[in-house]
């Protein structure tokens, strides 16, 4: 079978609640499938990587000064993630991530940080640094063709605006705005959202998603993920959707 | 108007002992509202002030300086109960003082929260801060890690009393560079255990100079990104440590500082950077040595941090786990002790613990040793499983159990030694659960 090659970038800084734990859950779910997983890692001392050679580029979330560290690296690097996106690489944002693929990122005090313009919206924090979307946040998705309900944590200062095609609907939690209906950024090769927690810990059809597209892409012959027995998985996002939705 | 609140105060704290409640806390939420939030500036106290802050270790550093000082026959007033908010130094105060605000005391030793020492120092002159680590805890509730470590700082620019910092913590160090007029800035270190790697460990805080954003290089980490650190760049890390911990020896265990050996009872790396944090202060203070080392090698806590108990008679030991570098801590010592084991993990996320779980992420469980069964418990027992599931470990072996009294018999029912691991809110009720089992079905606790 396929191997699956991710770029992890940027893992040394922009790895807040969690967010690495979705790669270990990436690889534990292919490795349960016998599917090959190869991480390569990308950070701001490394060689320009060939980005359209991955399946999957990943970007985790961070702290407002890692942020503001990487984003001028994050935009030498313009070129060739536009190429890979347009190629059907998938890539997968979290928080930071996602902002930072936006047009702009405007922090607290009026600074704008330069986007790479992949997509059209962009990000405006709060002049008070107080004022945060903080907490548990339950989004339904129909990404997979039927109604997924996704349960994770969000953190975030940043307002998200003009997005188009949203990854899901809020149920519970704020979303891209404070308040919101619309949470995170989707294409068919693209997740982008607040969600940590980490964001696949128990939401396992976003991962098999992910999977599922990057083993299949660019296949004559499509190919089936084995089930997997994820009974802990839902078990726990039960547990969370009985408290937060009743 | 201070005397007046000084009086309310004193009646709250009359009437809810009246009514055998708790005073920890509400007398001061009272006064914050009262004072227009300064519910400390109404006290005179004229004894020098040490406060102690940092996210993991300050209520056993707190304790171990407070019985520095009571060894050495001084008054002191110490906030014991962890009350360690603006409100409750307010209602420790309130119960110590006369009606004029006064307190009468040799020395203040107080336990303070991390975001509150600006607020509390800056209404009570502070002779000492000792500042220990700075992990990534309770995120949520404190917002960004940088935005805490730039409120101490902001507050440390001006503060010309002792700073006593640990030196192996760059976020703590660079405290020490905040008022370059601060003549008492005193760093202290400990030299590599027989653990140290020269790799990072864990997820880990704190990676580049603050100063001038250049990678810090590490020439030896302890635990987390604790451990003997530089930047190429500015030379920030080159210090002369004032105090400095070395023939570190956890199988005995016994270390020395600055030259003189101590036998502590508690056999982790943390451990030592608490006690030389206290011989550091112990030092400042002229201690009699003697007292010194008294404080340092009985120095032992029942309170859930590495505490022993026998189910029936299944070794077992409870650690408290407030974040991973605590829970990487316990496995370390988990994958130390020879033979199979199991673990009780339990895990709750109620308001004081952070409502977020996703700390657990960041827990190192790929190098579980000899660890055949893992029993999960709290209210989020669920998602301590699939993080532990996800690792690698396997799912047939794990059992979730989120009611407390049935996961503590299911950890039982097997022979062998066993370890508890629970978060904040989770260790009392932990502890209860354990003991209720030894009444029950007999053993014993420390």
């Amino acid at each position: 079978m396929k191997t699956l090659k991710i770029l992890h970038m940027y893992a040394d800084m922009l790895d807040l609640y969690g967010d690495s734990g979705n790669m270990e859950i990436l690889n534990y779910r292919c490795s349960m499938r016998g599917i090959k997983c190869e991480t390569d890692k990308y950070s701001v001392d490394s060689d320009m990587p060939d980005f359209s050679s991955y399946d999957l580029i990943y970007i985790g979330g961070g702290a407002d000064l890692e942020q503001q560290h990487i984003s001028a690296d994050l935009l030498k690097c313009k070129e060739g993630i536009v190429k890979a996106y347009n190629e059907g690489v998938f890539l997968f944002l979290i928080c930071g991530g996602y902002q930072l693929m936006g047009k702009y990122y405007r922090d607290a005090d009026g600074n704008e940080i330069a986007g790479l313009g992949l997509f059209d919206y962009y990000t405006i924090a709060p002049t008070s640094r107080k004022k945060r979307c903080i907490g548990n946040i339950v989004i339904q998705t129909d990404i997979t063709g039927e109604p997924v309900k996704v349960v994770g944590f969000e953190n975030h200062g940043g307002q998200t605006q003009e997005v188009k095609t949203p990854f899901g609907k809020v149920l519970y939690g704020n979303g891209n705005c404070c308040a919101s209906e619309a949470e995170g950024y989707f294409e068919k090769n693209v997740i982008a959202t607040y969600l940590h927690g980490p964001c696949l810990a128990k939401n396992p059809e976003i991962s098999d998603y992910i999977i599922n597209y990057c083993i299949n892409r660019g296949e004559d012959v499509p190919v089936e993920l084995a089930p997997l027995d994820d009974k802990l998985e839902k078990d726990c996002r039960n547990v969370m959707l009985e408290r937060l939705l009743k | 108007m201070k005397r007046l609140l000084i009086l309310i105060g004193k009646i709250i704290v009359k009437m809810l002992r009246l009514f055998k409640r708790n005073a920890g806390n509400l007398p001061g939420i009272i006064l914050w509202h009262l004072s227009g939030h300064k519910c400390v500036s109404m006290f005179k106290v004229d004894c020098p002030i040490i406060a102690v802050t940092g996210t993991n270790g300050k209520t056993s550093v707190t304790n171990c300086i407070a019985q520095l000082f009571e060894q050495s026959g001084k008054n002191i007033i110490i906030n014991k109960e962890g009350n360690n908010l603006d409100t409750g130094i307010c209602s420790l105060l309130l119960r110590h003082c006369d009606m004029k605000g006064r307190v009468k005391a040799d020395y203040l030793i107080l336990e303070t929260d991390e975001s509150h020492v600006p607020v509390v120092y800056s209404q009570l002159k502070l002779d000492t801060l000792v500042v220990l680590n700075f992990f990534r805890d309770q995120l949520d509730r404190n917002g960004e890690m940088e935005t805490l470590i730039q409120k101490i700082n902001g507050f440390c620019k001006t503060f010309e009393g002792n700073l006593i910092l640990n030196g192996d913590d760059p976020n703590t160090a660079r405290l020490g560079k905040a008022n370059p007029k601060n003549k008492n800035v005193k760093y202290f270190h400990a030299m590599p255990y027989a653990f140290a790697t020269d790799k990072a460990f864990e997820a880990s805080e704190g990676r580049f100079c603050p100063f001038c954003g250049e990678s810090l290089e590490y020439e030896y980490y302890q635990y987390s990104h604790i451990g003997k650190f530089s930047c190429k760049k500015c030379g920030f890390g080159n210090y002369e440590p004032y105090i400095t911990a070395e023939k570190i020896d956890l199988e005995k265990p016994v270390f020395t500082a600055d030259g003189f050996e101590y036998s502590p009872k508690l056999n982790s790396i943390y451990n030592v950077y608490n006690m030389t944090a206290v011989a550091a202060a112990a030092k400042l203070y002229n201690i009699d040595q003697k007292i010194t080392n008294s404080v340092i090698s009985t120095y032992t806590v029942n309170n859930g941090r590495m505490e022993n108990f026998m189910l029936g008679d299944r070794e077992t030991t409870l650690n408290l786990a407030k974040n991973p570098v605590g829970a990487n801590m316990t496995l370390r010592v988990m994958n130390e002790t020879s033979g199979e084991k199991e673990l009780l993990f339990v895990l709750n996320d109620n308001v004081a613990d952070g409502l977020d779980v996703s700390w657990i992420w960041d827990i190192n469980f790929s190098i579980f040793e000899r660890v055949t069964r893992v029993v999960t418990s709290g209210t989020r027992a669920y998602d301590i499983a699939v993080r532990i599931k996800c690792s690698g470990f396997e799912a047939s072996k794990i059992v979730v159990c989120p009611e407390l009294d049935k996961a503590v018999e299911c950890l039982a029912e097997t022979p062998g030694r066993k370890y508890v691991i629970a978060n904040y809110t989770a260790v009392q009720p932990t502890r209860s659960a354990l003991k209720r089992y030894i009444s029950k079905h007999g053993g014993k606790s420390e």
